[in-house]
């Protein structure tokens, strides 16, 4: 009896569920590994990027928007059931969200299209019905604008995490074109994100003449805490994306997540046209940066641009 | 409503492979009395070293027993630090977890992704003889509905063996044990070897279902192990012919399908887990009041 209860609830929990498929429109489904102030300019960007194809949400798609709270297992679930609802197209901001939808796109045909991702190869999503964005940084432009900024440097900080495959990929880059620029790399591998400030202090005691920041998540989420050593060692950082330089980074040349997001998005215009399959589109890597500066920062640090970086500067302070 | 269809033959197959680790948090929380914390790092371990066999070609089915024996390890370790040098539970199974959170580093490399070329135990050429007509999702709930009831009957058959009703008097009543001139203590690690093989057996369909391993996929399966356990055992209270592990596995069912509701019902993502304490919190209530409603008996 009460097993005949048990499982009419768990029916009663599946028929309230909500169906899409009665609807003609075609619905995306957006899948977002957590909420996080780059990953949201990503998927704003993403809309933007299909209403400039020319298409209307509402009228040619709806967005049934999830994210999982940085939680791998719920990121499946929301896969799974944007793969049984059939939707027309699913978009995956973040590694572990694109996998999860390719994953559960495995045996139909749902086309995935990713953002956020540093190295698509490495992750797989390189062949198949598959394509997006990648987010790889533009390494030789920072390490370029830290020469400019601070000529006399000669180490670098980093601080990474060692499970995230783009920070290790990151570091590789980092460390193979530094010498050219006349630095060498101190990168610090931590594994979890109380790890990151006792990384930061060890930099600071080994004198490092300024930090640069990877995206990685880990560290991104304690930048604030990382930032106040700094400041008070008077030690520059340096961001890879702009939400990093509001927070208090003193630079970036990085990339704009809206931007990426916009690229990505007209990606998936092109799919859900029918001009060309996710399949027939390779990856792109996004082809726009921006150098983005944070005057109060850079001001605090006694560190003054030259004309030639100041004129293409983007201030981003957030005040 | 064949969508419908298929997001509740997902939500099964998840609720099903999550069951595993049901069954090895069920024996040492509900039958050994054991808070074990082992299960945040045994569970990445049973998906670390599956994505590192298939990734080197070998065969999906032999990742199975393989993962069987470096969870039993795993336990065994956390068995042997607390019987052995006499550390409490609770942190013998913390020293054990973090450990662990780096040899399952050291053993995948960082987080990795199993090709799709790869073959899994849902597309291998074996499992293809058998039902390559079936639709993959089907394929994956057949597989993980045959392991999670293979499984529950080895348990369940065990539990009648002399070894498993030790394993229940020693939680029950350790004193008797004693008595009968049993060591309490190889009893408790016998408990915590089938325990973790069970929670890395889990990690090892998670791998291969998903394709992934991250090394950040334990945190808070402890907790998710514990609800179903006592979702499960408290719906079941009354009902004695329920088996132990057939009311987990329904409590791991009905956890993925309050999460899955909670997504289709498009709530707020951040709200998520809010809901799923909303759910224990009532089944725990309704449990209390089956309690007081009949005849008190127990």
């Amino acid at each position: 009896m009460k097993k005949l209860i048990a499982v009419l609830l768990s029916m009663a929990f599946l028929f309230s569920v909500t169906t899409g498929c009665s609807k003609k429109i075609p619905v995306i489904g957006i899948s977002q590994y957590g909420e996080h102030a780059s990953l949201d300019n990503c998927r704003e960007g993403f809309l933007q990027g299909l209403k400039d194809a020319g298409l209307t949400e509402g009228k040619d798609f709806t967005v049934n928007y999830q994210n999982a709270g940085f939680d791998d297992a719920i990121a499946t679930q929301i896969a799974q059931n944007f793969s049984s609802n059939n939707v027309a197209l699913m978009c995956g901001i973040a590694t572990p969200s694109a996998t999860a939808c390719y994953a559960a796109a495995e045996d139909k045909d749902i086309p995935v299209i990713f953002t956020a991702i540093t190295d698509p190869v490495k992750a797989k999503l390189d062949s198949g019905n598959v394509t997006g964005t990648s987010d790889k940084l533009p390494v030789d432009a920072q390490l370029d604008l830290i020469r400019q900024l601070q000529p006399d440097a000669s180490t670098i900080g980093i601080i990474y995490t060692t499970s995230e495959p783009n920070s290790v990929s990151a570091i590789a880059d980092y460390e193979a074109k530094a010498s050219e620029y006349g630095f060498t790399i101190e990168a610090i591998g931590v594994t979890q994100q109380s790890d990151v400030t006792q990384a930061a202090d060890t930099l600071i005691a080994k004198g490092v003449d300024c930090f640069s920041n990877l995206t990685d998540n880990n560290v991104v989420g304690v930048l604030s805490s990382v930032l106040e050593k700094t400041s008070e060692a008077g030690i520059p950082v340096y961001g890879s994306e702009v939400e990093q330089v509001k927070l208090g980074c003193v630079a970036a040349a990085g990339i704009d997540y809206y931007l990426l997001g916009q690229q990505t998005g007209a990606m998936a215009a092109k799919v859900l046209k029918g001009e060309a399959k996710a399949s027939e589109i390779p990856y792109e890597t996004i082809s726009e940066y921006g150098i983005y500066i944070n005057s109060a920062a850079l001001s605090e640090m006694g560190i003054t641009l030259s004309a030639a970086i100041a004129d293409k500067a983007i201030e981003s302070d957030k005040a | 409503m064949s969508s419908l269809f298929d997001l509740a033959v997902g939500t099964m197959t998840q609720g099903l492979i999550y069951a595993l680790l049901s069954y090895g948090v069920y024996i040492t929380y509900k039958i050994l009395d054991f808070p074990d914390l082992t299960v945040d790092g045994s569970f990445p371990l049973g998906a670390a070293v599956t994505a590192v066999l298939l990734t080197k070609g070998f065969s999906p089915y032999l990742t199975i027993p393989v993962v069987l024996a470096v969870g039993a390890a795993a336990g065994l370790a956390t068995g042997l630090i607390h019987v052995k040098l006499h550390v409490r539970d609770l942190l013998a199974g913390i020293i054990t977890m973090t450990a662990l959170f780096s040899i399952n580093l050291q053993i995948a490399g960082s987080n990795l992704i199993v090709d799709r070329a790869v073959n899994t135990i849902f597309t291998a050429a074996p499992t293809m003889a058998l039902l390559g007509g079936t639709a993959l999702i089907y394929r994956k709930l057949i597989i993980t509905f045959i392991i999670a009831v293979l499984f529950k009957i080895l348990l369940d058959v065990y539990f009648t063996t002399k070894s498993g009703l030790l394993l229940r008097a020693v939680g029950d009543n350790s004193v008797l044990v004693t008595t009968l001139a049993k060591d309490k203590g190889t009893v408790k690690i016998i408990g915590l070897v089938i325990s973790n093989a069970l929670v890395a057996l889990a990690g090892c369909i998670v791998c291969q279902e998903q394709r992934s391993f991250s090394s950040t996929m334990g945190t808070g399966q402890v907790v998710f192990g514990l609800a179903t356990v006592i979702i499960g055992t408290t719906l079941f209270k009354k009902l004695s012919f329920v088996k132990g592990t057939t009311a987990v596995m329904i409590g791991s069912i009905l956890y993925k399908v309050s999460i899955q509701t909670a997504i289709s019902l498009g709530l707020p993502a951040n709200l998520l887990k809010f809901i799923t304490a909303v759910l224990f919190l009532g089944i725990l209530v309704i449990g209390n009041y089956q309690k007081s409603g009949v005849k008190k008996s127990a």
